[in-house]
């Protein structure tokens, strides 16, 4: 085959799509506005904060014409708060820490007041949406962080904050701690991502799910061979397995309808 | 399975035990002796892709050529050790295709059993490739052996596993790119 | 046994498919499996002869309908495993005109190596260096599918299609000159490219000649 990639995206092209995550920035030169096909980009006035892209928040800092204020997550506290969930957690072993809420999907538990919420977006035509990622603002700095909430690693956490500490490292805090840290979370994560093979065989052959949520882009790029190859192999041993079992289906809905067979098979069985 | 697909023609080149049902007239090459001819009650290997086509009449009831056994690489024995500990067993000895031979013994026998027993073997040493993918210094110890004993399928399994952490880490200039 | 030949000849297509080069043509090889199967013809029609007057019929005959059975079968998988293996090299010489390798060239590596080579060195390079690893019809195919790749990629002047699939942190780079290439003409103007100096050029401008070997880039 002439096409040299492998199948789904690779890390370059992970930490490419990254760099459109929005950033907060505090420019240290005037600068116009620009028109970017990935929307405007408001006027910098020096002591004025602006969010721009992170792939222009870099520039800009290359050149010394800013300086980019990190994410809360992006702060050694953070980051060991977090690491704490990812390895204690007793009776939800092997999950990960969970994602920031979607915007219009508010937490159950929690009220929060002060996170930043994206702001509703209008199509041409006038409808209201809500931006997915990496058009949610879970980069931004925020003023004070919201009281009582965890800190929560965004889709993109490892590519945003290898990338700001190889660019922007003199504007964390503690660039050497964050650095251990994210190494730590990407190790302690990783091998989450490994052992959850063995649900990986329940779920090919059982018809369940595999939950990812709260995996970041680079992670399941990572994983994407892998899995994708676990289950591939699963679902094949299993081919006649899953054969018989739908003939008996087939057979059970035949003679009398699905509802009158007092079998075991609860009715997750029918998604599959 | 593509018809062109190299791993599937080789798989199709497992054996299988046959047992001929009638004499056939010069098919003495089979054994080796060519000119000569097989008597029924034979007892031979043949690849899959004679093997099964073969079969087929027995399988329809019409008039039957050969009846196929299970191969040795999926004997009670070997299913026993896997049921024992799946990772000390050299897979590539017993077969180099071990499961897509399994695929396709499953497809012509119903052994229920065996499912279950190689889900679980696969399943188990899927999770100690991953871990030895992961390393980015590459196997040592007793993983040489247990490496060296995967089948096609888990060495490709291997590989990508391998791939993919390593371009993880190129991209995090953790590893220089490929020479 | 019938057959085996043939699976020697997947088992080099399954060693082609790691390798980064491509390995000589099993010439041989796909002549004594091409003659097996010229072989197996005639055993059938040998076989089918002698019911030439009232036509054959297999339910009177399993033991015939057998034997023609496993010629039948060992003739199309003998078809299987030929196609196979040159299905596996045509994919392989495809991939090199992408990533502009032209094996044509590299057939002759004995050249690049001596400046001067006297006669006795030359017979060695026959021996060896000189045999093409490509059959006649792969040379052919190879020279037709660059031709076609180099119209097809020919209709785009901004864009190169055989170029660097990785999405550039930036649009400039630093390089140096390994060889000289003169003069380019980029959208900035003209950039004199003379051995060892070092540029901050455009990565689209120049990713052609890293990829010749004329530039190094610096990271």
């Amino acid at each position: 085959m002439a096409f040299p990639l492998p199948r789904g995206i690779t890390p370059p092209e992970i930490s490419f799509l990254a760099e459109m995550e929005m950033v907060s920035i505090l420019p240290r030169q005037r600068l116009e506005g620009l028109e970017l096909l990935g929307g405007p980009i408001e006027p910098l006035l020096p002591p004025r904060r602006a969010t721009l892209p992170l792939w222009l928040a870099l520039l800009l800092k290359r050149q010394r014409r800013a300086n980019i204020l990190p994410p809360s997550w992006l702060h050694p506290e953070s980051l060991s708060l977090i690491l704490d969930i990812e390895t204690q957690h007793g009776d939800s072993k092997g999950a990960f820490s969970p994602p920031p809420p979607l915007p219009n999907q508010p937490s159950a538990q929690e009220h929060y007041q002060k996170r930043p919420v994206a702001i509703p977006h209008y199509t041409p035509d006038g409808n209201r949406y809500f931006p997915s990622s990496p058009f949610l603002p879970q980069n931004v700095a925020v003023d004070q962080g919201p009281v009582g909430e965890a800190p929560r690693l965004p889709f993109h956490w490892l590519e945003v904050g290898t990338m700001l500490l190889e660019a922007a490292s003199d504007d964390l805090v503690d660039p050497d701690q964050t650095r251990r840290l994210l190494k730590e979370l990407r190790e302690v994560r990783s091998s989450k991502m490994r052992s959850g093979v063995d649900v990986l065989d329940s779920a090919a052959v059982g018809g369940n799910v595999v939950s990812l949520t709260g995996v970041g882009a680079m992670e399941i790029g990572e994983g994407r061979g892998f899995i994708s190859g676990v289950v591939d192999g699963l679902r094949r041993i299993g081919a006649s397995k899953e054969q018989a079992r739908r003939e008996q289906m087939a057979g059970e809905m035949g003679s009398g309808g699905y509802g009158a067979t007092q079998d075991d098979d609860d009715d997750d069985d029918m998604e599959f | 399975m593509s018809y062109y697909d190299v791993d599937s023609i080789l798989t199709d080149s497992e054996k299988l035990p046959c047992t001929f049902e009638l004499e056939v007239p010069g098919l003495g090459v089979l054994e080796g002796n060519p000119g000569e001819n097989i008597k029924a009650g034979t007892q031979l290997d043949l690849p899959l892709w004679l093997g099964e086509m073969l079969s087929i009449g027995a399988r329809l009831g019409t008039s039957r050529l050969v009846t196929l056994d299970i191969p040795s690489a999926l004997s009670e024995r070997v299913l026993n050790a896997l049921k024992a500990d799946p990772r000390t067993i050299d897979l590539r000895s017993l077969a180099p295709h071990f499961y897509s031979l399994s695929e396709r013994v499953l497809e012509l026998f119903e052994e229920e059993e065996m499912v279950d027993v190689l889900l679980n073997t696969f399943a188990k040493r899927a999770a100690e490739i991953a871990d030895h993918a992961h390393n980015p210094k590459g196997a040592m110890g007793q993983g040489v052996d247990f490496l060296r004993g995967l089948d096609e399928m888990e060495r490709q399994l291997f590989r990508v596993a391998h791939e993919g952490a390593k371009e993880v880490r190129v991209w995090a200039g953790e590893a220089k790119k490929r020479p | 046994m019938y057959g085996e030949l043939g699976n020697k000849l997947v088992q080099h297509a399954k060693r082609t498919q790691s390798l980064a080069h491509l390995p000589p043509y099993q010439t041989e090889l796909v002549r004594a499996v091409a003659r097996e199967v010229r072989d197996l013809d005639r055993h059938v029609a040998h076989l089918l002869n002698s019911f030439s007057a009232e036509g054959f019929n297999p339910s009177a005959d399993p033991a015939t309908a057998c034997a023609l059975l496993v010629d039948h079968l060992s003739m199309r998988r003998n078809k299987r495993c030929l196609l196979a293996y040159h299905r596996v090299r045509t994919a392989k010489l495809e991939e090199l005109c992408w990533t502009g390798v032209d094996v044509l060239e590299q057939q002759l590596p004995a050249e690049e190596g001596g400046d001067a080579p006297g006669p006795t060195s030359m017979s060695s390079a026959q021996a060896v260096g000189q045999h093409s690893s490509l059959s006649p019809e792969e040379e052919e195919y190879f020279r037709q599918y660059s031709d076609m790749l180099a119209a097809y990629k020919g209709q785009w002047t901004d864009v190169d299609l055989t170029g660097s699939l990785e999405p550039p942190r930036d649009l400039f780079i630093d390089v140096r000159v390994l060889k000289d290439a003169g003069e380019i003409q980029t959208e900035y103007g003209a950039i004199n490219l003379t051995k060892n100096s070092q540029l901050y050029v455009r990565q689209g401008d120049v990713e052609r000649l890293i990829a010749q070997g004329f530039l190094e880039r610096l990271s």
